[in-house]
This record gives C-alpha cells, structure tokens and sequence, in this order.
C-alpha cells in the first residue's frame, strides 16, 4: 500500500468531521472551502510523522483543530458573521430551513465561546468521551468535566437569549 | 433549543463531499504552495517597501550629516538613523511570528498557548512601533527643514511650542486608537492563558 493508499484509509469516514470544524472556525464558505483544503494537506504532510502513539481519530482532531487555529492567525482582520450554510444541511427541503436555523444557531452560541471552550464543545458533539477529549485537548480529565459543565451553562444561557 | 437538540443538529449536518474523498497529492500542494506565496506576497511585499523607505531615509541622513552643526541637530540626526534601522527590524520580528513553525499535530492546549503568547508579543510590538514612530516624527521634523532648506527650525521657539503641542494631541489620539484597536485582541489572549494554566 502506497502513502496515498493509506492515507485515504486513515482518513475516510472523517471528511464530514473536518468540514463541520472548519465551519465553525472559518468566516464564510469560501474561507471554510480554504481551511477544508489546508486540514487535508497538513494532515497529509503529517501522515508520514504520525507515530501511532495516539490513535488515527486524536491525530485527526489535533491536526484540524490546530491548523484552525493557525488559519485564524493567517487572518489578520476577522469580522465574526454568521451565514446560513445552504452547503451544509442535506435535509429534506420541507425541514431545511427549520434546520438551517438550527445551525445557524448553534454555530452562532459555539462562536461566542472562547478558542479552548469552541474545540472542547466541538469534541462534545462530536460524542466524544472525557479521556478522548483530554488527550485531543491536552488538559486533564476532571477539568474536561468541570470545563464542559460551565460550558454547557453558558451554551444554555446564550441559547435561552436568542431564543 | 436544548442542548441534546444542539448535538442531533451537529450530528445531521454533513457535508457536500462526505464519503467522497479525492486526495489528489499533488494538486494539493500546488495549490498550497501558490497561496503560500500569495499571502507571502501581500505580507512581505509591503514590509520590504517600507524597509527601503526607511533604509533610504537613514542614508539621505547620513550622507548629510555634516550640514547639522549644533549638537542637538545631531543628536536627532543619530537618533533618527537608529529609529529608521529599528523600525523595520521590529515590523519584520512581529511578521515574522505570525509566519513562525506550526507544529500541527500538538495537543490543542499547547497550540492555543503558543498562539496567545504570540497575540501579547504581537500587540506589545506594535504599541513600542507606534510609540518609536512617533519619536521619529519629532526628530524628522528639527531635521527636515535643516536638510532640505538649510533653516535651523530648532532655533526658533515658535517651532517647539505648536510642533510639540501638536505632537501631543496626535499622540494622544494615535495611542488612544491603538490601544483599542488591540484591547479586545489582548485581553482575549490574556484570559486564554490564564484559562489554560488554571
């Protein structure tokens, strides 16, 4: 097997997981399609790196959450707009924009979190479990959960204010 | 909206490519690489400009640094060659952090640390940049006029008290502006470390 060969089978089955983060640290689709682009090519780049120390899943949200981040640093101005993701959402049309205005939402109350609070609630939805998300993040166990409780009051209360 | 409803919704959406993934290796580090350079270009081109504005600036001082005959015309003269050699070496250091080693596959905690230290170093720069411009603009104008005329302004104590009282109030504006231009940037950064080392 070739390094694109096994790259691909690394990475397949997480390219709906890299554009859902991309969403929510880009502004607008064309900055998103950007960071699309620049989470495969580092993760790409990296693959030959990747020591099988952590799993093929922790490499994969490192690599996309941090080349986020990075991405943010490349953009010297960013004004914070929410768009409706037309892109996104492949729901039925009769619930589509019930829908869009769900992730509009959501995506509005993930923004007004701060950088660390945004990828433990990405990994959050993400159905991630508390050892998972400590060693994506870098941080302990008991402060995963004591993060992701104040996180979720606030997720509540933002919620509670646009609704 | 509660939040279990929040995670049915991040969990519905998907995306235009799912389950079709082209890696096409090649073709992606071309087009890597031809925005590498692009956003290179928008970066560093304005910089190097600048810099041989000021390099130039410094050279046309120097080469007449025999016409300033009072000790003070020098002192500005000497001061306003450093000023113009350290003005791009501080514009370059804080570019150059923003384009400095990404190390994509470390813990998350690690990059956005790295990320704010280099926030509060970015925007201390530019607060020294704009204060050492505003020097610069001082010791310019006794220069200036001394160079390009031969009339010693220094001399007449009209000149210090409007260009002085005008410094001033620019400064004061100027400062104002980049102190809130920054603020948010800076106090984002701090309590992100702060958070991080709880």
């Amino acid at each position: 097997m070739d390094k694109n060969e096994s790259f691909i089978a690394a990475i397949k089955g997480s390219e709906g997981t890299i554009f859902k983060i991309a969403s929510v640290y880009a502004d607008g689709a064309e900055d998103r399609n950007d960071l699309v682009q620049e989470i495969n090519y580092q993760l790409w780049r990296s693959f030959d790196t990747f020591n099988q120390k952590s799993s093929v899943n922790t490499w994969i949200y490192r690599v996309a959450m941090n080349v986020a981040i990075y991405h943010l640093k490349a953009a010297k101005k960013r004004v914070p707009t929410v768009s409706i993701d037309d892109q996104l959402m492949h729901s039925r049309e009769t619930e589509q924009d019930e829908e869009a205005a769900r992730w509009t939402l959501l995506k509005q109350s993930i923004e007004a979190l701060n950088l660390l609070d945004k990828g433990i609630v990405i990994l959050y939805l993400e159905d991630k479990s508390y050892e998972e998300i400590a060693e994506i993040v870098g941080i302990s166990v008991s402060n995963v959960g004591t993060k992701l409780s104040r996180i979720k009051e606030k997720l509540k209360q933002q919620l509670n204010n646009q609704l | 909206m509660e939040l279990n409803e929040l995670k049915n919704t991040w969990n519905k959406a998907k995306s235009p490519g799912q389950n079709q993934l082209n890696v096409n290796p090649e073709l992606m580090k071309r087009m890597h690489d031809q925005k590498y350079q692009l956003k290179l270009r928008r970066i560093i081109l304005p910089e190097i400009v600048g810099s041989f504005v000021c390099l130039a600036a410094a050279g046309f001082i120097g080469f007449r640094f025999g016409k300033l005959d009072t000790a003070l015309l020098q002192g500005a003269g000497v001061l306003s060659i450093l000023l113009l050699l350290l003005l791009p070496v501080i514009s370059f250091k804080s570019t150059r952090q923003l384009s400095n080693g990404n190390h994509v596959d470390q813990s998350y905690a690690e990059t956005l640390k790295a990320f704010a230290h280099q926030r509060v170093r970015f925007v201390r720069l530019q607060k020294l940049n704009v204060l050492l411009s505003y020097l610069l603009l001082v010791t310019m104008l006794v220069l200036l006029s001394k160079l390009s005329g031969g009339k010693d302004l220094s001399a007449n104590k009209y000149f210090w008290l409007y260009s002085f009282t005008a410094g001033y109030v620019f400064l004061l504006f100027y400062s104002n502006w980049v102190k809130k231009y920054y603020r948010k940037t800076l106090q984002q950064a701090e309590e992100l470390l702060q958070e991080l080392a709880a």
